[in-house]
């Protein structure tokens, strides 16, 4: 594959590499990865690019040991990356959690196929919780990027490292297998976020100073509740921050959708068409999935009488949407357990069900 | 007649106590790697990618620049490090279950790769700091708190040769397995690990030693009786001696 | 009214069907119009039917995906006949080739174009052309592309070590074009 980062011009690209080459324009020094379906062409890519740039790409012996290199490649302040999918995220939770605890700018890659156990290959939304919540040990806290266009997902790529950067937080892009696949016409421009600098905690080689640890081993549990404290205190922080959403017609909405990733787009169409009927429907789709918008939702609780989730997996985003309504308004849901969208038509026709309830 | 004076190495942190128990060999090994970073004027361009088990308090005593990493995964955080910043010198502490269990993968494929890195491996038989269980090192007949009959074979197969292992990989530049029961030994296991920082900093491939040491507490054994052991038991099993060294087969 | 159109193009693995829908989508691009390509993948097997999708919208906005209908259907196949004829919206469009499906017309209620495809390419002398002849076809019934445009695109997704098909890739794209819709 040939490199199309040529800016300024409109490329019709694949989200994989869309995702790739705007890793190497953000400045991603190294690459560590495992193929896994259906993020597999990001590290084919980056196996040829980062080595004609004279960066570093390791064909990893795992996801454990994937995850691994790009926690030692930023503990140096390297802009490092890994990508997979689903199954194999799973095996990454352990590094995950180190990375949070130590704080290091890991970004993470992670284009949802269907699951639970190897699942299949189909597009899903199955890895909301493990991207917001994750299976690692202990209290930690990603952040997470939820795309739902190919030209998303190169601008939240840099975003991703922008924000996993700035806060020295792991950050995870979670695109699916659709967007990972699908084609459309893109610009890449500049990466537009400046230079973070981290000459105050990056390993460098202890020259002049005394030699730095990164480590989250605290024998004492006092100074584990101090270092615990902070950790939120940052996390409070990025919420305050960096919580990011897509918002349409709520303003007269009876109705409000909620939905992330590339099932929102047939929401947005369901939409136009209810609007056409004159139902007052309107669409809330966090590109943040962590931070939520949740001060949002409640506050929409004011005006919609009632929200649906759509989603494809059994309900995920679905429990965050209902402690941010908090009991304030009906929550219904429509989904697809796993696959491609829901279809524009059913999603209107839920629409439309559910405000004659 | 020139006199030798004793002095703490420059590469221990100032005041640094070590906590190992009384007759461990990890404080005698960890003295001789802040030996060889000071003799190779390596302290301020070293990063060190810490493990999991007893070996994990390196980074308290050595004032190098460190990063800990999950158990098994000290050579893939090594690797991310060394890929991002070849020009410095990288070295991993492990425990021989981070190292041989749990980190085998990550450990021969860093060694398959070539990496330049240094790994060095205490080999104590045992899983020291949760107490006293059976490891990939345990030897036959060896009685632990998982293995409370003794190592038998029917039921917990063969311990691994750690430094016979990783020399067999084409990218190892150099793998020997030391002690440090004797005052001898430990001159010898100084050389070894020496020898493989330099060819670290050579390029010339991945370097490693095993360092066989004691573990009184978990062995239920005085310090003598331990390097004791140490000599005709393990010994016995894990053959000291070099057994890939690149820029020797060179110059023959 | 915003126009939004989809194709699916479907045939057997080996027939060019993901390339022909690249060069579509790729034409649509630079027609500045909105458009999104995705394949219909799953774990198909190598030499079984391949199918992929392009959606293409006038306005600023997303596309929907997964369309329940489509538009114009482009099977080069008799299998991707048979699977994809009841997608095809009322007063859709069935462009078939014929030299590998049978020319039934099992719905009333959409329209027809039925060609040799294979036997056209092989006329012209390399049966991989019948992927990009299909393509003329679907230019000249959907009047939503210009041969012109098409040929631009194709020099966009043809790679540089294969430019010296470009010529015989445009002469199939001008047969299909120039095929007569209604032959007696």
């Amino acid at each position: 594959m040939e490199c199309l980062t040529k800016t300024n011009k409109k490329v019709l690209m694949k989200g994989n590499y869309a995702i790739a080459n705007a890793a190497v324009m953000a400045g991603c020094e190294c690459y560590f990865g495992y193929p896994i379906t259906p993020q597999s062409e990001i590290g084919e890519f980056m196996s040829g690019k980062m080595q004609e740039l004279n960066r570093a790409y390791v064909s990893a012996e795992s996801e454990l040991a994937a995850i691994n290199m790009v926690i030692g490649a930023c503990s140096t302040g390297a802009k490092a990356m890994t990508s997979s999918s689903s199954c194999a995220v799973a095996l990454m939770q352990e590094a995950i959690s180190y990375a949070s605890a130590d704080e290091l700018p890991v970004v993470l890659v992670s284009v949802m196929r269907g699951g639970p156990g190897l699942g299949n290959i189909y597009p899903s939304q199955g890895d909301y919780n493990q991207a917001t919540i994750g299976g690692g040990d202990g209290d930690y806290q990603n952040i997470v990027l939820a795309p739902s266009t190919v030209q998303e997902c190169i601008d939240l790529t840099y975003k991703a490292f922008y924000l996993a950067h700035k806060y020295r937080n792991p950050t995870i892009l979670l695109a699916d297998g659709l967007l990972g696949q699908m084609m459309e016409p893109v610009e890449f421009g500049e990466y537009p976020y400046p230079e973070i600098d981290n000459s105050g905690w990056a390993l460098t080689g202890a020259k002049g100073r005394h030699g730095r640890v990164i480590r989250s081993y605290a024998p004492l549990a006092e100074d584990q509740c101090v270092f615990l404290n902070k950790l939120f205190g940052k996390y409070k922080q990025i919420e305050e921050n960096e919580t990011d959403w897509e918002e349409i017609n709520t303003e007269d909405a009876d109705i409000v959708v909620v939905s992330f990733g590339s099932p929102s787009r047939n929401v947005k169409s369901a939409m136009k068409i209810c609007r056409k009927e004159g139902l007052k429907v309107g669409i809330l789709r966090p590109i943040t999935l962590w931070p939520f918008p949740s001060k949002r939702i409640y506050e929409l609780t004011q005006s919609v009488k009632k929200f649906l989730v759509v989603e494809v997996n059994m309900g995920q985003m679905l429990r965050d949407v209902k402690l941010a309504v908090n009991g304030a308004a009906p929550v219904e849901f429509f989904n697809r357990p796993v696959g491609n969208p829901p279809e524009v038509d059913d999603i209107v026709n839920k629409i439309k069900e559910i405000i004659k309830e | 007649m020139a006199v030798q004076t004793f002095k703490i190495p420059e590469s221990i942190r100032e005041g640094a106590k070590f906590s190992f128990c009384p007759g461990c060999d990890h404080g005698v090994a960890v003295r001789l790697v802040a030996e060889v970073l000071d003799e190779l004027g390596l302290t301020e361009n070293t990063i060190l990618a810490a493990s999991i088990g007893c070996s994990v308090t390196i980074y308290d005593f050595l004032d190098i620049d460190a990063v800990e990493a999950p158990h098994g995964r000290a050579l893939a955080e090594a690797t991310g490090i060394k890929r991002a910043r070849p020009d410095k010198c990288v070295f991993t502490y492990q425990g021989d279950g981070d190292f041989a269990s749990i980190g085998l993968a990550e450990s021969l494929h860093a060694a398959l790769r070539g990496e330049s890195i240094t790994a060095i491996c205490i080999n104590n038989t045992t899983y020291g700091m949760t107490g006293g269980q059976l490891g990939p090192t345990t030897l036959l007949g060896q009685k632990t708190t998982t293995s409370p009959t003794g190592r038998n074979v029917e039921y917990y197969g063969y311990p691994i040769k750690i430094a016979e292992h990783v020399a067999l990989c084409d990218g190892t530049a150099y793998s020997a397995r030391v002690s440090l029961d004797t005052v001898a030994n430990i001159r010898k296991a100084k050389q070894a690990i020496k020898k493989a920082f330099e060819i670290q900093m050579q390029g010339l491939g991945f370097t490693f030693i095993e360092i066989l040491s004691t573990c009184p507490t978990n062995w239920k054994m005085t310090p003598q009786e331990s390097h004791e052991r140490v000599r005709t038991q393990m010994m016995e099993v894990f053959k000291p001696g070099v057994y890939k060294d690149i820029t020797l087969e060179k110059t023959v | 009214m915003i126009m939004e159109k989809n194709f699916v193009i479907a045939g057997f693995g080996g027939q060019g069907v993901l390339l022909a829908g690249e060069v579509l989508a790729n034409a649509f691009m630079l027609a500045n119009k909105y458009v999104t390509w995705y394949p219909c993948y799953g774990a198909e097997m190598r030499g079984g039917t391949v199918n992929c999708e392009i959606v293409v919208n006038d306005s600023e906005d997303v596309s929907a995906v997964n369309k329940k209908e489509a538009d114009f259907v482009i099977a080069l196949n008799q299998a991707s006949v048979d699977r994809f004829i009841s997608k095809i919206k009322k007063g859709g469009w069935l462009i078939a080739n014929s030299s590998l499906a049978k020319e039934i017309r099992t719905r009333a209620d959409i329209n027809y174009l039925f060609a040799p495809v294979t036997k056209l390419a092989e006329n012209l002398g390399n049966i991989k052309m019948t992927n990009i002849l299909a393509l003329g076809l679907a230019a000249k019934v959907s009047k939503l592309v210009s041969v012109e445009t098409l040929a631009e695109a194709l020099d966009n997704v043809i790679p540089a070590h294969r430019k010296h098909l470009l010529p015989l890739n445009l002469k199939a794209l001008k047969i299909g074009y120039e095929y007569d819709l209604l032959p007696a």
